[in-house]
C-alpha cells in the first residue's frame, strides 16, 4: 500500500473533472507571503498521515506575517513522527456546509464500500459512534460496478434533493471513478466542501493506492510513497539500503524494519514464522534491534546484503537467526549468505552470539557450512520457541545478565 | 477423504513452464500426486516433466476432465487465469502468486462465489492431503513427509511456512493430519478460517483442528462466532502469532500483507479472547501445541512413525 501526498491526490482529482482549490508547494515562509498578497489561504504540513488538523499542521493566517511566520512553524514540527519538509498553501475556500465521502475496500464483504455524510469536518469515527443515522453507505458488486442512480439513491437517502442532488451525484460518480482508475485502496474527501458561490469542492484529500498495481499506473510514476505500511516514521537509511538489497533481484524476499533500543540482530522467516520467533525472543527477555522477515527462496547476495544490513548496526551483539520448517527456501543458500556476511565483517561466533534454527529443503548440506563456522546450529531438532530461549541464554553467557 | 482435494481431485497447473511452476510440479510428481496437464499459451505441445502443456484450459479440460487447478502465473495474469478456469468448469482453484493486485482479486472473488468456485489463496503456500499423496503448491517443498503423515489433525494456516511447521509440530506430538491448508497471507482471500472449519466439521477423517493465525483481519473473530453459534462441535486448538506488533504503532505491516491492525481491529489478545470465549483451546505458547493436543486427542489417535 502506498500513500499519495496530498497535491498530487489533488492534481489526479482535478485533472478528472472534479474542482479543488487552487494550491502551492512550499519550502520557505516567504513563499507563502507572496502567495497570500492576493488571496485568502490556509497552510497545511505535507505529510502523509491524516488528522493534520487535530495535530495543529494546518493554520488559517490573517496577514502576510502571518503567512510566513506559521509557514515557518510547521516546517519546523514533525507530525505523527513525519518531519515536516514542504507546506501546501491552498486558496481559503467561502465554505457554506461541510460534508464527507469515503471509497475503501471493506475486506470482510470483498467489496468496495462508499460512505457519505452532509456532517462532514469532523471525526467521522465519532460521528459514526454517536449519529450512525446521518451515515449513509453503499457496496458495490465489484464485477458490475456502480450506476448513477445507486448513488442519487445514497445522497437522497440523507435527505438531500434539489440541484445540489444532481450535482453531488455527478461529482461522487467521478469519484468513485477515480478510485478504479488509480487502483486505490483508500480515497477520502473531508470536507467535500459546499461554497457559497455553488461549487462542491474537494477541500482535503487523503488518497492511498494498491503499489501491487503500479506496473500499470504509469501516470503515478513519482507520486507513491511505496512501502509506506511497514513503517510508522520516514524510513531510515538502513531501512532504505534493505529496500535496495530486496528490490536488486525479484527472487524471495527480504524486509527489514528497525527497532530503537534492542542489541539482538533478528534474521528469520517467513512471513509467520518471523512472527512467531519475536515473540519468543522477547517473551524470554530478548531484545531484538530490528524486525526482518526473509523467505520465498532468496539468492545467497539478498541473504548476504540482509544479513550484512541487520549487524551493521552499532548496539547489534548477536544474531538469531531462525525459519519455520521451509518449503522452498533453500538452508544451504541461507547459510552461505550469512557465513559470508560474518566472514567480511570479521565477527568470531565464540565471543559475538550466533544461534540458528533452520530446517528443510537442502538443511543437511545448511548444518556443514554452519558448523564448520563454529554457529549454534540447530534443524529439526528444536522447536522455534526452543531456539528463541536458547538464543538469550547464549547472550547471557557471554555478556552476563546486563546484556 | 479429507476436504476438497483428494483421489478425486483431476489436477492441471496454469502457467506450468515458469520457474518456480517448473520446481513445484518436480517435487509434486515426486511427493506420488498425479498431475494431468499445463497451460501456457503459446506452449502447446511441450511438455514439464512429462506432462503434456496446452494453449487454453478448455484443451486440457477436454483431453483429460480436469476440475482442479493450481494457478502459478505472475501477478498481472492472473484475473484471466481465474475467468478461464471458471469459465471452463474448474470447480477448486489454488492460487500460489503474491502480490496480485486488489481490485483484480476482488472482482475474481466475487465471480468464485456466484459460480459456487472455491479459491484458496491467492498469496498461498498449498494444500497437502497426506492420505492420498496429493499437494497443490510448494508446500512441504521437496520432502513433504518430513511434516505431514497421514492422521486425523485438520491444519487451518495464515502462513505457508508456519503451515508446514505446525504440520512437525502435530507429528511431533504423535499424530498425522488429514490435510493441511494454507489460506494465504494477505486479506482479501477466497477461503477463510470458518469456511474450511465448516468443511473440517463435516469431514470424518478429522478428530481435531488445529490453526495458526496473525494479526490483522477479522478471520478469527468470524471464526470464534461461527463456532460459538454452534458451527463446529470437534475440538479446536489455536495459536495466534504476533502478540508483539500490538506495542508497535497500529497501521504497520510485520511480515504479510494482511497483518495490519488498525484500532481494536485485528489485535491478537482480542482474537485470542473470543477464540477463548467460544470453547477453543487457546495457546499460550506456540510449543504447547504437543501437551493439548496429547491432552485433547489422548493416546487412542496416535499413529505409529515406525511403519
Amino acid at each position: 500500500m502506498g500513500k499519495i501526498l496530498e497535491h498530487f491526490s489533488k492534481k489526479l482529482i482535478r485533472k478528472n473533472g472534479v474542482n479543488t482549490p487552487d494550491n502551492w508547494v512550499v519550502e520557505r515562509g516567504y513563499e507563502a507571503r507572496n502567495i497570500i498578497f492576493n488571496k485568502n489561504i490556509v497552510l497545511k504540513a505535507l505529510v502523509p498521515v491524516g488528522k493534520r488538523g487535530k495535530a495543529g499542521a494546518v493554520k488559517f493566517p490573517e496577514t502576510a506575517e502571518e503567512a510566513e511566520q506559521q509557514t515557518e512553524e510547521l516546517l519546523k514540527m514533525t507530525v505523527h513522527n513525519f518531519p515536516v519538509n514542504q507546506v501546501l498553501v491552498e486558496e481559503k475556500l467561502n465554505i457554506k456546509e461541510e460534508w464527507y465521502v469515503s471509497i475503501s475496500i471493506d475486506s470482510q464483504e470483498q467489496k468496495p464500500v462508499i460512505m457519505v455524510t452532509t456532517y462532514g469536518g469532523m471525526d467521522i469515527e465519532d460521528l459514526a459512534k454517536d449519529h450512525p443515522e446521518k451515515i449513509a453507505t453503499l457496496h458495490v458488486d465489484p464485477f458490475d460496478g456502480i450506476h448513477p442512480f445507486q448513488i442519487k439513491e445514497l445522497w437522497s437517502s440523507l435527505g438531500v434533493t434539489g440541484k445540489v442532488l444532481v450535482r453531488v451525484t455527478e461529482v461522487l460518480s467521478k469519484l468513485y471513478d477515480i478510485f478504479w482508475k488509480y487502483d486505490c485502496f483508500i480515497l477520502e474527501v473531508n470536507p467535500l466542501a459546499l461554497t457559497k458561490d455553488g461549487n462542491i469542492v474537494v477541500a482535503d484529500s487523503v488518497m492511498g493506492v494498491d503499489d501491487t498495481a503500479l506496473y500499470r499506473q504509469s501516470e503515478l510514476a513519482g507520486m507513491v510513497e511505496v512501502g509506506s505500511e511497514r513503517s510508522w516514521r520516514p524510513l531510515t537509511e538502513l531501512e532504505k539500503q534493505m529496500i535496495e538489497v530486496n528490490d536488486a533481484d525479484y527472487r524471495g524476499t527480504a524486509r527489514y524494519t528497525e527497532i530503537e533500543g534492542g542489541d539482538i540482530g533478528f534474521m528469520c522467516g517467513g512471513g509467520g514464522g518471523s512472527l512467531v520467533s519475536f515473540d519468543a525472543l522477547t517473551r524470554h527477555g530478548g531484545k531484538p534491534a530490528n524486525y526482518t522477515e526473509t523467505g520465498g527462496n532468496p539468492p545467497v547476495e539478498k541473504v548476504y546484503g540482509l544479513t550484512k544490513g541487520i549487524l551493521s548496526k552499532e548496539e547489534v551483539k548477536g544474531l538469531y537467526v531462525a525459519h519455520n520448517i521451509s518449503n522452498n527456501t533453500q538452508i544451504d543458500v541461507m547459510a552461505a549468505g550469512i557465513i559470508k556476511a560474518l566472514n567480511e565483517l570479521k565477527i568470531d561466533p565464540v565471543t559475538f552470539p550466533v544461534v540458528v534454527r533452520e530446517a528443510g529443503v537442502n538443511d543437511e548440506k545448511g548444518r556443514k557450512i554452519f558448523e564448520d563456522a563454529n554457529v549454534t546450529y540447530y534443524g529439526e531438532e528444536i522447536t522455534i520457541e526452543q531456539a528463541a530461549l536458547k538464543m538469550v541464554k547464549r547472550m547471557e553467557e557471554v555478556y552476563g545478565w546486563q546484556s | 477423504m479429507a476436504i476438497l482435494i483428494g483421489k478425486h481431485s483431476r489436477i492441471v497447473v496454469q502457467g506450468i513452464t515458469g520457474r518456480e511452476a517448473a520446481m513445484i510440479v518436480e517435487h509434486t510428481i515426486n511427493y506420488g500426486t498425479e498431475i494431468l496437464a499445463g497451460v501456457t499459451p503459446g506452449k502447446k505441445g511441450q511438455s514439464v516433466y512429462s506432462v503434456p502443456v496446452y494453449d487454453t484450459v478448455k484443451e486440457a479440460v477436454k483431453k483429460h476432465q480436469v476440475n482442479t487447478s493450481l494457478i502459478v502465473v505472475p501477478p498481472p495474469f492472473v484475473f484471466d487465469a481465474v475467468l478461464e478456469a471458471i469459465h471452463n468448469g474448474i470447480k477448486i482453484l489454488v492460487i500460489t502468486t503474491e502480490n496480485v493486485p486488489q481490485l483484480d482479486v476482488i472482482k475474481m472473488l466475487a465471480v468464485a462465489k456466484k459460480q459456487g468456485v472455491y479459491i484458496i489463496g491467492p498469496n498461498t503456500a498449498g494444500v497437502v492431503n497426506p492420505g492420498d499423496q496429493i499437494k497443490l503448491g510448494s508446500i512441504g517443498g521437496d520432502y513433504p513427509e518430513r511434516s505431514f503423515v497421514p492422521g486425523n489433525v485438520g491444519v487451518i494456516s495464515r502462513s505457508g511456512g508456519m503451515a508446514n511447521e505446525t504440520s512437525w509440530m502435530i507429528k511431533r506430538a504423535g499424530y498425522g493430519v488429514s490435510m493441511t491448508i494454507g489460506i494465504g497471507g494477505d486479506s482479501l482471500i477466497g477461503t477463510n478460517i470458518k469456511d474450511l472449519l465448516h468443511l473440517f466439521e463435516h469431514d470424518e477423517d478429522t478428530k481435531a483442528i488445529v490453526t495458526f493465525s496473525e494479526p490483522g483481519t477479522s478471520f478469527e473473530e468470524d471464526a470464534a462466532e461461527f463456532i460459538k453459534n454452534g458451527g463446529v462441535t470437534k475440538p479446536i486448538i489455536s495459536y495466534v502469532a504476533g502478540h508483539f506488533t500490538e506495542s508497535m504503532p497500529e497501521g504497520t505491516v510485520f511480515g504479510h500483507a494482511g497483518t495490519m491492525i488498525s484500532g481494536d481491529f485485528g489485535r491478537p489478545s482480542i482474537k485470542m479472547q473470543k477464540l477463548k470465549e467460544a470453547g477453543v483451546y487457546v495457546l499460550e505458547n506456540y510449543d504447547d501445541m504437543i501437551d493439548v493436543l496429547q491432552q485433547v486427542l489422548g493416546s487412542s489417535e496416535m499413529i505409529d512413525l515406525q511403519q
